[in-house]
């Protein structure tokens, strides 16, 4: 791993390389290089096994992380390759025509986190949510508690106590 | 007679074209029909529907539709801390639930650098087989059912039950089984475990000799199964297919072999492979890998230390952090390359846990390819052999 | 010819034809497995209500509610988990998880009922016909949180039993983050705590390194954390929920890590105490023990000017002079008296209170009065012999052990008492003697049999570390006087101490005797109020209770309006509840000068 490592770190922007473990290495690359990146990859160095393609949502530096696992199946090795992108401005470079199911998961990821894939095929289209208009719930501002809270009810018949507020009440009903 | 009714012998070919690979369909020549198959239907168990755009008896065309299974476990793993997340992950995919657990569990341990003991060890590598064959199992009736063989369906899913009973005596749960939990596992074997278990074992060898057969040695079967349902090699890599689907094209995926975990190291078996990927020898491979299970089980069995610790020491679960990092575990399921990438923030909550379901290539790109030119009446057929379970689809 | 095989092999199937079914013919009636995890059944006196099977429940199925006959005391909510099984996932975590080991799981799964509010039910409670089936889930040998008590370095007995160095180290930051870590967060402590604590929240602090907000959330309810992380008698430890399957969560010593590791220089900018507005009123406080201080603090964080009457020369009052220096060192004692007079409080030492100034005095030049003045007065057994001047009372000789002064220490001692205190004279001549003979021969012995000893189980093992002998379970009966000196003491053997109503009436064997000999005698078997500082005019208005006690209102304030009494004399001898008392007190004294103009 370390060798290809040492080759790609000469032909594009990577950085926090890390060997997660003997069998998985995480390592991250500037966007504009990603989808070379890739490429390289599948072509030259036998990754030719993409496993994962998903997101991140680190809300607090107002970015997503795509993560992109493939796989190099002669070395049995799998590579967490990470690209940051804007939060504001979410779109990637379109892998489809790399690897086909990458079409699926980028409409996924359009769905879930609102992230756009220019030319993936049927990327527009509800994946799993055919009729919703809401925050793509998979970003961390969508609050599932609340919706499951307006959208449903509760069932009747159930209260809650706190062990120590009730204690108190009890024990000490003055104070 | 071909040249008699016009019929182009390679029938990929038809329809024509058009120059974006599609054909054009115009619903209002009359020509085509569009139908739903699905979501119930036989062929997956779960729910999933096909669009589907037919010429005749032919398929066009179709879109895979999934969306009835959506209950969005991966956001709800966000807001639970991470043993909460453990009664949940099994629920992913509901035939064989343990590779989710072991998963979740396994990158769980990685992030927080734990070492599971030694016994825990041997117990979830004998779970993850027991739910393969339970799987393989159950998958089998399926395949043979959607061509029209409901009695081997019968069969072997008494065969599964009689698994889910010993599912049920060492883990407390015959479906879900909530046994592999982070750390280690939630029990050691009862006792006569092994004996009960091998009495099965030896009872679901002789019902598939019977399955043997009457489903494998059955015309009708091999009729409808030879040569159809296609998976070139040169599609493996490009459509992500793993596990028995990729392995009957002769490409020998396997996350046993490729990337020991647990007990598999101490193992002995070959990754069995076949040199041509129909729904026959697809059907085939997946009912000797279910044998090779068996096989497994007794190693397991054979080789496992009795007693001992059978869960690590771990922080106290009600406020466990795992340390910021990320990794991907993954296991050999029925289906394939079963993975979980989790990414952990520090906080008692993960930041996000994606499921790499097998199903998620094989059910959606894959299956709108090969179903073309497919019968109306074998799109069961196939889909089966694909072995998807919609609920890995949609989390 | 293969071919034709594949068109006879199906027919095989035919054979199948004259097997037994395989189907079970009464499935409601078949029996889960020996694991199965059926419906909850729950100990329903064994249960305390910690609602840690809530907090783990990932479904929000457990809701804890009042259940009849079960009533909410210490130790115990009186809260019982209820469970809505439309929403149960069964995965026994609440089981595994269960504090007290009251919860399991039954092996029954089939219960037909038309009304789906009846699949709501408190488990235990509510009769089930599987409460009494013997299998099912069982919490299993493994823990989720770890049930054994992080250990505490301490000196060695050889090391510590000739000095009075402090002997509990405290924790390092590893230790108390694993020891942190052990709490489940019930929050069953607080109500235990007198000060009622955030215990819980402050654990928490631990865990999440913030020590700056843990010592915000112990300044809230008590401003002495140094000394009480020491002494504190720990009633909190005693109904702790890790409790019931392991030891007890050490909460003591975690308060003793916040305080021990925030700088005393940086807690006034910690807690935000920099400035205070003044209000321009003034409170005068007798006595600067726990609830003399606990009252100048909060009051002096409402904007009081306090002056507190300190009869001896130095503060802290029991803490300092009634409490050994390897137990609580007077530095610490400093750290928390220095922060509180930080805030303006000022201290008035070596004033006596109806001879320096009289009371109705400070009546008049205060707005009103606290007085936590403590039990100082040595209580006698009154047996023939306890006259001699080689009989002293415990808490006199440690307060000149404080002062610095030197006592009488004689070759063999015998100490009558079976509280803390008694322990901590027994301790503290120990080393006084090994110092002086570089042996020890003390005797301690007291009414109580070992097991229900008043003193803390770790002073009992300690002293005998430290070569003390402990012999309880004795009644003294005289005291063998010759020549005017102390020879030993005889003693039966007692029986019981309390009757049946639980009040003190000891009984004993008279004919089973024993003799400790001793050349001094130490008693040591409570203390009494000194209350010479108060008027005859003042005492004749104060109400009483008939055995003696003041009567005070929840505010503390006594039948004067401007007095207000707290701690040792309200309460008894206890340094949390005096702390307790004070805040409570400082309350009422804001209600009572606001609500005066």
């Amino acid at each position: 791993m370390k060798e290809i490592i040492n080759k790609i770190e000469k032909l594009y922007p990577i950085s926090d390389f890390k060997q997660q473990n003997d069998k998985t290495a995480l390592l991250t690359v500037e966007q504009d290089k990603a989808v070379d990146l890739l490429i390289y990859m599948q072509k030259f160095e036998g990754f030719k096994h993409l496993a994962i393609l998903t997101a991140v949502d680190w809300i607090e530096n107002n970015q997503f992380q795509l993560s992109y696992i493939i796989n190099n199946p002669e070395l049995k090795m799998d590579l967490i390759l990470r690209v940051f992108i804007d939060r504001e401005k979410a779109e990637m470079t379109s892998i489809h025509n790399l690897w086909e199911q990458a079409a699926t998961y980028q409409r996924e990821l359009k769905e879930m986190f609102g992230i756009n894939f220019p030319n993936s095929p049927r990327v527009d289209k509800p994946f799993i949510l055919e009729g919703w208009d809401g925050l793509p719930p998979y970003r961390r501002d969508f609050d599932t508690k609340k919706y499951s809270e307006d959208t449903y009810f509760p069932r009747e018949g159930r209260t809650k106590n706190n062990p120590v507020e009730y204690m108190k009440q009890k024990l000490y009903p003055d104070e | 007679m071909s040249k008699l009714f016009n019929i182009k012998e390679d029938r990929s070919l038809f329809p024509e074209k058009n120059e974006h690979g599609k054909i054009d369909i115009d619903l209002s020549s009359h020509k085509y029909l569009k139908m739903w198959h699905g979501p119930q239907h036989p062929g997956i168990t779960g729910n999933m529907s096909l669009e589907i755009t037919l010429l005749g008896d032919e398929v066009m065309d179709c879109e895979t539709h999934v969306g009835y299974l959506h209950r969005g476990f991966e956001k709800l793993m966000e807001r639970r801390k991470y043993i909460q997340c453990f009664p949940i992950v099994c629920r992913v995919s509901v035939p064989e639930p343990d590779f989710n657990e072991y998963c979740f569990a396994a990158a769980m341990e990685e992030l927080a650098g734990i070492e599971i003991p030694e016994t825990a060890k041997w117990l979830r590598t004998l779970v993850l087989e027991m739910a393969r064959l339970a799987s393989y199992l159950m998958w089998i009736g399926g395949q043979a059912g959607a061509f029209g063989q409901g009695i081997i369906g019968q069969w072997t899913n008494y065969l599964r039950d009689s698994m889910l009973d010993r599912f049920e005596e060492l883990t407390g749960g015959r479906v879900y089984h909530m046994y592999i939990i982070p750390g280690g596992v939630r029990g050691l074997l009862p006792a006569g475990f092994k004996q009960r278990m091998e009495e099965n074992l030896k009872f679901i060898e002789q019902m598939m000799q019977d399955v043997d057969k009457v489903m494998f040695n059955n015309a009708v079967f091999k009729k409808r199964s030879v040569d159809m349902g296609i998976i070139e090699k040169d599609w493996i890599y490009k459509f992500g297919i793993t596990g028995p689907n990729a392995r009957a094209a002769g490409i020998p995926l396997d996350v046993r072999k490729d990337n020991p975990y647990l007990a598999y190291p101490e193992l002995d078996f070959e990754t069995i492979t076949a040199s041509h990927s129909d729904i026959y020898n697809r059907a085939d491979l997946r009912r000797k890998d279910l044998l090779l299970s068996i096989d497994l089980i007794r190693q397991i069995m054979a080789k496992m230390p009795d007693g001992g610790e059978i869960r690590a020491e771990t922080p106290n679960v009600l406020h466990w952090k795992v340390p910021k990092g990320e990794t991907y575990s993954k296991a050999e399921c029925t289906r394939g390359e079963y993975g979980y990438y989790m990414v952990a923030d520090g906080t008692e909550y993960p930041r996000r846990i994606n499921v790499r379901g097998p199903s998620y290539t094989h059910a959606v790109s894959l299956l709108e390819k090969m179903i073309i030119n497919c019968n109306l009446a074998d799109i069961a057929g196939l889909m089966v052999s694909l072995h998807t379970y919609p609920p890995e689809i949609e989390r | 010819m293969g071919k034709i095989n594949d068109i006879l092999s199906p027919f095989t199937a035919w054979k199948h034809l004259i097997r037994e079914p395989l189907t079970i013919k009464k499935p409601l009636e078949r029996e889960g497995a020996d694991r199965y995890r059926g419906f909850h059944k729950n100990e329903i006196d064994k249960c305390i209500g910690c609602g840690t099977c809530e907090d783990i429940c990932q479904n929000a199925a457990i809701d804890l509610v009042p259940v009849e006959g079960i009533e909410t005391k210490h130790g115990d909510s009186g809260l019982r988990p209820k469970i809505d099984y439309g929403r149960c996932c069964w995965c026994a975590l609440c089981v595994d998880i269960c504090t007290t080991n009251s919860l399991s799981m039954s092996n029954e799964f089939t219960w037909i009922d038309e009304d789906a509010d009846n699949f709501l039910f408190v488990p235990g409670a509510d009769a089930k016909p599987w409460d009494n089936s013997e299998k099912g889930w069982k919490k299993p040998n493994y823990n989720l949180y770890n049930p054994n008590r992080v250990e505490m370095n301490e000196l060695h007995p050889e090391e510590r039993d000739k000095s009075f160095i402090e002997i509990v180290q405290g924790y390092s930051k590893g230790q108390a983050l694993a020891e942190a870590d052990r709490c489940v967060e019930c929050g069953i402590c607080t109500a235990t705590c007198p000060a009622q604590m955030g215990i819980p929240e402050y654990i928490k602090a631990i865990r999440n390194d913030n020590l700056e907000e843990g010592l915000r959330i112990l300044y809230d309810t008590n401003p002495l954390p140094e000394i009480c992380g020491r002494i504190c008698t720990h009633k909190c430890e005693t109904v702790c929920s890790v409790g019931h399957q392991g030891d007890p969560i050490s909460i003591r010593w975690l308060k003793r890590y916040i305080a021990d590791q925030n700088p005393s220089e940086k807690f006034k900018k910690i807690l935000g105490t920099d400035t205070i507005e003044q209000n321009g009123k003034k409170v005068a406080i007798i006595g600067s023990g726990p609830s003399g201080l606990s009252a100048a603090h909060y009051l002096a964080l409402m904007g009081y000017s306090c002056t507190i009457f300190e009869k001896l020369p130095l503060a802290g009052g029991m803490m300092r002079y009634g409490i050994p220096e390897y137990r609580l060192p007077y530095d610490q004692i400093d750290k928390d008296i220095n922060y509180i007079l930080s805030l303006g409080v000022e201290i008035k030492y070596n004033t006596t209170i109806g001879k320096d100034i009289t009371l109705e005095q400070l009546n008049k030049d205060y707005d009103a009065v606290f007085a936590g003045t403590g039990l100082h007065l040595g209580r006698s057994t009154k047996i023939p012999g306890s006259d001699n001047k080689n009989v002293y009372f415990a808490t006199d000789l440690l307060r000149e052990i404080s002062l610095g002064n030197e006592i009488p220490i004689e070759n063999k001692i015998v100490v009558i008492g079976g509280g803390n205190v008694a322990l901590d004279i027994t301790r503290s001549m120990a080393r006084l003697q090994n110092q002086k003979y570089g042996k020890v021969n003390i005797i301690t012995t007291s009414l109580e049999s070992e097991d229900i000893m008043p003193a803390d189980r770790e002073e009992i093992i300690e002293g005998r570390e430290e070569q003390a002998q402990i012999i309880p379970g004795w009644g003294p009966i005289e005291i063998e006087i010759e020549n005017d000196k102390v020879k030993g003491l005889h003693v039966v053997k007692c029986l019981s101490v309390f009757d049946e109503d639980g009040r003190f009436n000891p009984k004993f064997d008279e004919n089973i005797k024993n003799f400790f000999e001793a050349d001094m005698i130490v008693e040591s078997i409570g203390q009494g109020m000194d209350l010479s500082y108060l008027s005859v005019s003042i005492k004749e208005n104060l109400e009483m209770d008939n055995r003696g006690r003041i009567i005070v209102n929840k505010h503390f304030q006594s039948s004067i309006e401007w007095l207000f009494l707290g701690g040792d004399i309200i309460q008894g001898p206890d340094v949390i509840h005096g702390i307790a008392n004070g805040h409570k007190a400082a309350i009422g004294i804001d209600n009572y000068i606001n609500n005066k103009k």
